[in-house]
């Protein structure tokens, strides 16, 4: 019981703690996500003014040169009350004019304002999923805590109460018999002599 | 035979079919009524056209701006083929020089396609066959496996030097790059090659290439600069192209300037600054704006690493094919009237893409409007 109680105690407390952090890590993600919106929006104007000065024939002939994809990569990870948060790490994203993969004769500077803006806007993806995704997981956490709390709090703590309750009974029950039994015997004892 | 000096009788009579043709291209008046059109308007008005017929058999496959786009590129080069065909002998190379810069990025795509492996399907609606190469050819490459087979069958295209100078490097990672600023450094080395060789009107052809070649460096340069990581001296001689007035060391110098009064001086000796001073006049942002202030201007987005302002990008290229009209006019019976037409058409198919593209994107026909070149 004293056991049960103490793990409640803890627990609750780690699950106020991950909430705070969550309030924390949803402010933020809520400011990436509004970057991410507005880097979105530019990265549309740009790819609408070099589809009407390349063309989409253009647009696509230069999408199509990029030789390395980008990607991202787990670098670690960040324990948050024993919660395993994702590092995430963009791998070849923001490329310099010559790693893009295209001539910089055939092309002209608005492809390089779509590919800067769709590199920004991949940046932006990667570290907006990056925190949406320790939200995730922390929600999860919060979730499996807060069924521990409840279940401790609503079932395993009353029904130990309630046993620890029976268990006072039974042996104020059984001392009660034992004390009738004892003075039964006495008195039989008593009567033989 | 012709004497040397006089124009040949099938060149006047070519040059007065190509007036003729200029005076068919659309119109002012045309781009602000299509402006005012919704993409299905557009595409109406198109089909009753003459020259866009084709969009009707095309609607079948392709639908909205893609429509307009693949019914212009097509009209773009059934112009180009009948262009060629009026084109008298003696210039005839002239002009065949001046189309491989589609042939450039047809084989590009293609040389692309083989080793990325992309469906050739995908990059066959990209081909815009409008140079020497034809539909035909660009089929029969895209239908290769290897980059062996594609350069086997380009051995009789003018630019396979180059292709065959870099065969080994073919499939490396940044090689496509490299491959494609040296065959454009090619093309313009041939075209200026062929306009110095003399013809009527070349004189002013190849000071006009000239300077175009100056101003596509001087972006460029812009371009180079502007990334977070500054490139080294190697790229920026790799991507300059020779042949221009300026000299590519006013280029280096320019790109090693570290203070502003030694990058103005610079870049006050070359003759952008009043190119660039006149552009921004017209754009109407500033009426009495001088040459000193272009070189500020530049200045200023050099420092901030910025690419060169769009808007301004297309002032330039506007003023510079008026220049090229008072040329052809001035020299009625030359290459000029041709190229005038050549380009003249080229841009009306950009504009009526940019109108397309633009309207499908949803940008006020203010801002399209700016892309527009008349």
């Amino acid at each position: 019981m004293a056991l049960a109680e103490r793990i409640h105690r803890i627990l609750k407390m780690k699950l106020d703690g991950m909430m705070l952090e969550l309030i924390n890590r949803t402010g933020e993600a809520a400011r990436k996500r509004r970057e991410l919106e507005e880097k979105y929006i530019h990265a549309r104007e740009m790819m609408a003014v070099a589809a009407m000065m390349e063309g989409a024939t253009g647009v696509l002939l230069a999408a199509l040169s990029v030789e390395t994809a980008p990607v991202y990569r787990t670098t670690g990870h960040k324990s948050i009350f024993g919660v395993q948060l994702p590092d995430l790490e963009p791998v070849m994203v923001k490329k310099t004019l010559t790693e893009r993969g295209y001539g910089i004769l055939g092309t002209s500077s608005v492809i390089d304002d779509a590919a800067d803006a769709y590199e920004d806007l991949t940046t932006a993806i990667i570290a907006s999923a990056e925190l949406e995704g320790g939200i995730m997981r922390l929600l999860d956490e919060i979730e499996r805590t807060r069924r521990r709390v409840n279940a401790l709090e609503f079932k395993v703590i009353p029904e130990l109460a309630d046993l620890r309750r029976l268990i006072v009974y039974q042996r104020d029950e059984i001392e009660r018999q034992d004390a009738v039994r004892l003075r039964r015997i006495k008195k039989i004892k008593a009567k033989r002599r | 035979m012709i004497l040397p000096g006089l124009i040949s009788p099938s060149c006047v009579y070519a040059c007065t079919r190509f007036r003729i043709r200029r005076t068919k291209l659309l119109a002012r008046e045309d781009y602000h009524r299509i402006m005012q059109m919704s993409i299905p308007g557009i595409v109406a008005h198109l089909g009753r056209q003459e020259d866009y017929k084709e969009i009707m058999d095309l609607a079948a496959d392709f639908s909205g701006a893609r429509l307009i786009e693949e019914t212009v590129n097509r009209n773009l080069v059934n112009s180009f083929q009948r262009a060629m065909a009026i084109i008298p002998e003696e210039l005839h190379a002239l002009a065949e020089e001046y189309l491989t810069r589609w042939d450039i990025v047809n084989v590009m795509a293609i040389l692309r396609s083989i080793v990325f492996d992309i469906p050739g399907r995908r990059i066959h609606s990209l081909l815009v066959p409008a140079g020497r190469l034809n539909r035909s050819l660009l089929e029969h490459l895209l239908s290769l496996k290897t980059c062996d087979e594609a350069l086997e069958a380009l051995k009789y295209w003018r630019l396979y030097p180059v292709l065959e100078k870099y065969y080994q490097i073919c499939g490396e990672r940044g090689a496509f790059a490299r491959i494609e600023n040296e065959l454009y450094m090619n093309y313009y080395a041939a075209l200026l090659g062929l306009v110095a060789s003399g013809c009527p009107g070349c004189r002013e052809l190849f000071a006009y290439l000239r300077f175009e070649i100056d101003i596509t460096n001087m972006k460029n340069l812009l371009r180079l600069h502007c990334g977070e990581v500054a490139c080294d001296i190697v790229t920026i001689d790799q991507t300059m192209i020779p042949g221009g007035r300026i000299p590519i060391d006013l280029f280096r110098q320019l790109y090693g300037s570290m203070t502003e009064e030694e990058f103005r001086h610079t870049f006050l000796q070359t003759e952008i600054a009043p190119l660039l001073a006149r552009a921004v006049r017209e754009l109407g942002q500033e009426p009495g704006f001088s040459r000193e202030d272009a070189a500020e201007l530049v200045w200023q987005r050099w420092h901030q690493h910025l690419r060169p302002t769009h808007e301004i990008e297309m002032a330039i290229t506007r003023i510079r094919l008026r220049e090229l009209e008072t040329l052809s006019r001035r020299y009625p019976f030359s290459v000029l009237p041709m190229l005038a037409y050549l380009e003249r058409k080229r841009y009306e198919t950009a504009n009526l893409r940019a109108i397309a593209r633009g309207k499908s994107f949803g940008l006020p026909p203010g801002r399209i409007w700016q892309y527009i070149v008349l």
